[in-house]
């Protein structure tokens, strides 16, 4: 094989690419043990597989899907340390963290169509009951059942223990700790055991091993085959009841929503970002959970026009950043061309503009549509500049335009700068564009008496 | 028996053991004798029910509902609470938490082992019933309607004692009122049993004319009568007044179900028992033994599961129930106000709650079709589950049921298409689009799992080939194609809009070949990426897909029906499903593929070319320095969204760099997008602000970058 053929072939082949990272995961030593749990969980559903078709029991067919559904955990255990060895590629910019989550989604839900099966499957039971050998019933029952609680207990699965924890609690959860409730009344000693909540796989597991158990019993004394049917809908309803509440978190992890639970804490943030000096709204928020448990998150913060941009947004990512660990920031101001026209050297600027106002405009209108209500003074006001400077009286209306922008910068007024923009207004009112223009400027002459002007001022080189 | 009580009162959940904390409970030992006095009288009812059982066999009034007497006394004898507390948990959604749904599951697993499992002597009243056992005509006209059901008799006396305690239920609610109008719940009993002898005497004046009378002599039947009277009606009624004014309704409920529900258990198994009948003062007449019903082993497993959900569902719920903190007591406890569930109730009346669902669902096209081939799908089902009862066809019954689980897929999609128009909220912040993407996905991962276990199905026919009876299955798979070839074109009509490919009929290759296609083609430069149309409606490709392998499935029936009929090859059938399973897989591949990358915020591929292009447009830009964290990412359908983090020189105006960045990058096709534009002020801000210390590292190495860039940029 030549040189170019090695270079080609991970980037062709879908197995070649696959068996690479399988090797980079083996190189692991923690992956071993995973390999070697799921090479014991092929045999075991192998034979368990043979064992059902030879009772012909629906219900050890349900029991066994939960040991195929063992098999989906370990490899979800596995993409978890893939995940974490893997960079993020250009492609897939997030990184591989939602893999994880892909996987547990796609496990929990494969579970329960599983369980679907096994509902459908009853249902024709119910019409034709065959007959159950209660052979191997017992042994197979046992043999899934110790070999869950293994894998349970032996393997640390990172996602699926944080999903199950995460996750609202299944009904049968609920119902055994309501029971557990009343019985650690008696014993108080169980209660370390049984109380805030059980592990919800070591549950069904239980849970439906008891089923199958009083499945075997009622078929040896008496022959109610019909029994064997009924545990198959128990544990495919517990099944449903068990995954559920974990692809709904996780699926809502997909869905890229905001967690519930970080709401208050986020709401409480934005309130403080609102009350910055400076900003004047907060819109656009966008956050929703990346992984299992890191939030990513996009804002746009508008503020005042005489704000220092690149102070506002220092201090709210450093209030967001706290909870937001992947956080974009957007600072929009309305109206920003003006100022620049009065407050720089004004031939540059004009220079300057002319060369950009063709790009800006339509764009600007593009942006702004997003919010309506918030943009109504750069509407209005937004084809002026253009043409304003060779017809100034021609398509402006002073009063009217007074009366749209004085409303949103209400809250920036309210910061003790009334009396300068009533001065400012008297001084520059003008009229035509002088009236709206010298409104603005009132504001761009401030920020050098803010602080932080000074500093960029330092930093400049 | 009190020492049973003992023991309930402990074991029940929360129930003395409460302590303290609760509502206001009157010490137990006043209320002992109450309760005893009432556990006498129940012991005594079921005397009197179990004699009045006898009584009626003699005297033919009502005797059908009376034929199952342990049923009566389990099922009739639940007090209203505990019915009215399981009606809520079935109806009302706010029951009272997990232990009341687990005693409504309790009770009705309990009908349910009445029904299914006390089949002891069900063969032998088969067999009794061209005998004549039955003498009146009343009593075997009910019998063929019950027959005719399809139920035994007792069953549908189960059935009749569950219509008849709802019946019970509902007066006992109604006349709480109607007992003040009349002057006390005394005058109001006197008056409905009054009511329901005049009721009753037309029949048994019938009855008594029509069949020849069994008894020898009345005289004799006095007495029992009088026990039955006393027990049954008064004696129990007043018992119960008493106790439910000395004590709360819930608790009364409790001890009063317990020892009938134990004493009709003794009396089923005994009453019929030759010491028993020996005890008995009276001389049975006509006593059939054959006709009793032995105490069975379902319905003790049912009795007990009457016990408990009987124990539960009357114990007051307490935690269920969501308290309104009104403050705390002097002692410095919490106090609670429960009246809160009472507002809460807000739900819209059904029929409206459809009708808006439906307008909903009509308004757009793809609902809309998903929703009429559902209909059509499921009006096919009930067709062929119709037909397959009346034929007692078990094939057709068990078709009916697969397309029942196929039309769940169906369900999930009209549910996702409905949920992807939902306005945006706080916590869905981009909006519900992004759950069509999931539910093709879901639809995918079915397409799959069904896929598989037809293949494993024919793997297993390949190896042992069973013989087919293929006389029924032509006609139903060929009403099953007609209707998935119905959804196919009505999918596929929307589906080649999108594309521009030729009609996806049947060819699963050209279908998926049409996929791949798309990415090319569809995406050109068009940037209008309206709701309606989208290139990449992942939603409804899981919905076609599923409609194309339902018709690839009914193709492979025909086919290999006519190959087993023209040729015997019974090895076609397997093979022909292993094809299936095959083409079907292959065919789901790049839907689960395509909603997995979305799933993973992949760099959407149609895009991947333009925003490469406008990456490097935007490096051109005056007074930019560097991009970094460029992450976009398609949301849904129709909102691509993207973030970046660029960096400036500090003497460029920020907000131009953001106008002149979002126009190039929306030209690419990104519609939500979010520009966070930084200055070396920024970083110097960030590293003076309390940021922790490796943050502050990344920051200077941000900071080092940009001055190096910012070098590199003064040079040229």
């Amino acid at each position: 094989k030549g040189t170019i053929h090695l270079f080609r072939k991970p980037q062709r082949s879908f197995f070649g690419k696959l068996l690479q990272e399988f090797r980079l995961v083996a190189a692991d030593r923690r992956s071993w043990k995973i390999l070697l749990f799921g090479a014991i969980n092929l045999a075991c559903t192998g034979f368990l597989l043979m064992w059902c078709s030879s009772t012909n029991s629906i219900a050890l067919t349900a029991y066994t899907y939960l040991t195929i559904f063992d098999l989906f955990s370990l490899m979800t255990c596995l993409i978890s340390y893939w995940v974490t060895m893997r960079k993020p590629s250009p492609v897939y910019s997030f990184g591989f963290e939602r893999l994880e989550v892909l996987a547990v989604f796609a496990s929990t839900v494969l579970a329960q169509l599983g369980a679907l099966f096994i509902l459908k499957e009853s249902a024709e039971r119910f019409l034709e009951q065959p007959e159950i050998h209660t052979g191997r019933l017992l042994v197979g029952t046992f043999v899934a059942l110790s070999f869950n609680l293994f894998t349970m207990l032996s393997i640390r699965n990172k996602p699926f223990a944080y999903v199950s924890e995460a996750a609202s609690t299944s009904w049968l959860q609920e119902h055994v700790a309501d029971l557990s409730r009343s019985l650690c009344g008696i014993i108080p000693g169980l209660s370390s055991i049984f109380l805030p909540r059980m592990n919800p796989f070591v549950l069904i597991d239980l849970a439906g091993a008891f089923a199958l158990c009083i499945t075997y019993m009622l078929i040896e004394i008496n022959n109610y085959f019909a029994v064997d049917t009924a545990s198959a809908i128990a544990i495919a309803l517990m099944t449903f009841g068990t995954m559920y509440p974990m692809s709904v978190y996780s699926g809502k992890v997909l869905l890229q929503t905001t967690p519930p639970h970080v709401i208050g804490q986020l709401d409480k943030l934005i309130r403080e970002v609102s009350t910055l000096d400076g900003v004047l709204e907060v819109r656009n928020e966008h956050f929703w959970t990346l992984g299992f448990g890191s939030l990513a998150g996009s804002v746009h913060v508008r503020i005042r026009r005489d704000a220092n941009e690149q102070m506002v947004l220092a201090h709210v990512t450093n209030r967001l950043y706290t909870l937001v660990s992947t956080l974009t920031v957007q600072i929009f101001k309305d109206d920003w061309i003006r100022p620049a026209l009065l407050s720089g050297p004004v031939a540059a600027n004009v220079l300057n503009f002319s060369d950009h106002h063709i790009i800006p405009m339509p764009l600007l209108k593009g942006t702004e549509d997003l919010n309506p209500v918030t943009s109504t003074p750069t509407k209005p006001s937004s084809p002026p500049p253009e043409f304003s400077f060779n017809t100034p009286g021609k398509n402006v209306n002073p009063v009217t335009l007074l009366n749209t922008q004085t409303r949103p910068y209400g809250l920036g007024l309210n910061h003790g700068h009334t009396p300068y923009s009533n001065m400012l207004n008297q001084v520059l009112g003008v009229p035509g564009i002088g009236a709206s223009q010298g409104f603005r400027t009132g504001f761009t002459n401030i920020p050098s008496r803010y602080g932080t002007n000074s500093r960029i001022g330092q930093s400049r080189p | 028996m009190e020492e049973k009580y003992g023991g309930d009162v402990l074991a029940g959940p929360g129930g003395g053991s409460g302590g303290g904390l609760g509502p206001v409970d009157v010490p137990s030992a006043r209320l002992t004798k109450y309760i005893v006095l009432l556990c006498f009288t129940k012991f005594l009812k079921a005397v009197g029910l179990f004699e009045s059982y006898d009584l009626l066999k003699v005297v033919h009034v009502v005797q059908f509902i009376f034929i199952l007497k342990l049923g009566t006394l389990l099922l009739f004898e639940h007090s209203d609470i505990v019915v009215i507390s399981l009606l809520s948990v079935l109806f009302t959604s706010s029951g009272g938490g997990p232990a009341k749904t687990r005693g409504a599951a309790f009770f009705i697993i309990a009908v349910i082992c009445l029904l299914l499992f006390d089949n002891d002597d069900l063969m032998a009243k088969m067999a009794e019933h061209p005998e004549g056992h039955h003498d009146s005509a009343l009593t075997h006209m009910l019998y063929t309607a019950i027959a005719f059901l399809g139920v035994a008799d007792h069953k549908g006396g189960v059935l009749l004692l569950v219509l008849a305690l709802c019946c019970k239920v509902g007066f006992h609610t109604a006349s709480r009122k109607l007992s003040i109008d009349v002057g006390g719940a005394k005058r109001l009993q006197a008056l409905s049993h009054l009511v329901s002898v005049l009721l009753l005497c037309p029949w048994v004046i019938v009855l008594s004319m029509t069949t020849e009378s069994k008894v020898e002599s009345w005289f004799s039947l006095i007495m029992p009568f009088a026990t039955v009277i006393f027990f049954v009606m008064i004696l129990d009624f007043y018992v119960d007044s008493i106790c439910s004014v000395k004590m709360e309704a819930s608790k009364c409920a409790r001890y009063g179900s317990f020892p009938i529900f134990i004493s009709a258990l003794l009396f089923g198994n005994f009453w019929t028992h030759p010491i028993t009948d020996q005890l008995r003062a009276m001389n049975k007449a006509a006593h059939q033994e054959s006709t009793e019903h032995v105490l069975s082993g379902g319905v003790v497993v049912s009795a007990v599961f009457f016990i408990l959900s009987a124990n539960i569902l009357s114990s007051p719920s307490k935690r269920g129930q969501k308290g309104t903190l009104i403050g705390y007591s002097p002692e410095g406890t919490p106090l609670y106000n429960f009246m809160g569930d009472a507002f809460q109730h807000s739900s819209q009346s059904i029929p409206r709650f459809i009708k808006e669902s439906l307008k909903q669902i009509l308004e757009e096209s793809d609902s809309r079709q998903i929703f009429y081939f559902l209909c059509l799908n499921l009006l096919f089902t009930f067709v062929e589950l119709f037909y397959g009862v009346l034929t007692n066809s078990l094939g057709l019954i068990s078709d009916g049921f697969h397309m029942l689980f196929d039309c769940s897929a169906l369900v999930m999609g009209l549910f996702a298409a409905l949920m992807s128009r939902w306005k945006a909220t706080r916590i869905f912040s981009y909006g519900y689009g992004r759950i069509e993407i999931l539910s093709g996905f879901i639809n995918g991962l079915f397409l799959m799992v069904i896929a598989f276990f037809v293949f494993m199905e024919s793997v297993a026919r390949l190896i042992d080939p069973p013989e087919l009876d293929t006389h029924m299955l032509t006609p139903v798979s060929v009403g099953g194609l007609i209707v998935n070839l119905i959804g196919i074109c009505a999918f596929s009509h929307a589906h080649s809009h999108n594309h521009g490919a030729s009609q996806g009929s049947c060819h699963s290759s050209d279908h998926s070949h049409s996929h791949h296609m798309h990415g090319h083609s569809d995406h050109g430069h068009s940037h209008s990426h309206g709701s309606t149309g989208g290139g990449m409606n992942a939603n409804m490709r899981g919905v076609f897909l599923h409609v194309l392998a339902d018709t690839l499935g009914s193709i492979g029936v025909i086919v290999s029906t006519i190959l087993i009929e023209q040729f015997g090859w019974f090895i076609a059938d397997p093979l022909c499903s292993l094809f299936i399973a095959i083409l079907i897989f292959l065919s789901v591949v790049p839907l689960i593929k395509d909603a997995c990358q979305v799933l993973l915020l992949r760099l959407p591929p149609e895009y991947e070319k333009e925003l490469h292009n406008a990456l490097e447009k935007i490096q051109k830009i005056e007074g930019l320095i560097s991009y970094r964290d460029a992450h976009f990412w398609r949301h849904s359908a129709s909102v691509v969204a993207g973030t970046i983090h660029i960096q400036v020189t500090s003497d460029v105006l920020e907000q131009r760099v953001v106008q002149q960045v979002t126009g190039i990058i929306k030209d690419a096709g990104v519609n939500n997008l979010t520009i966070q534009v930084e200055k070396e002020a920024y970083f110097q801000h960030m590293s003076g602000l309390s940021t922790g210390f490796h943050d502050v590292l990344a920051m200077t190495k941000q900071m080092e970058s940009m001055k190096y860039c910012k070098d590199g940029t003064y040079i040229m």
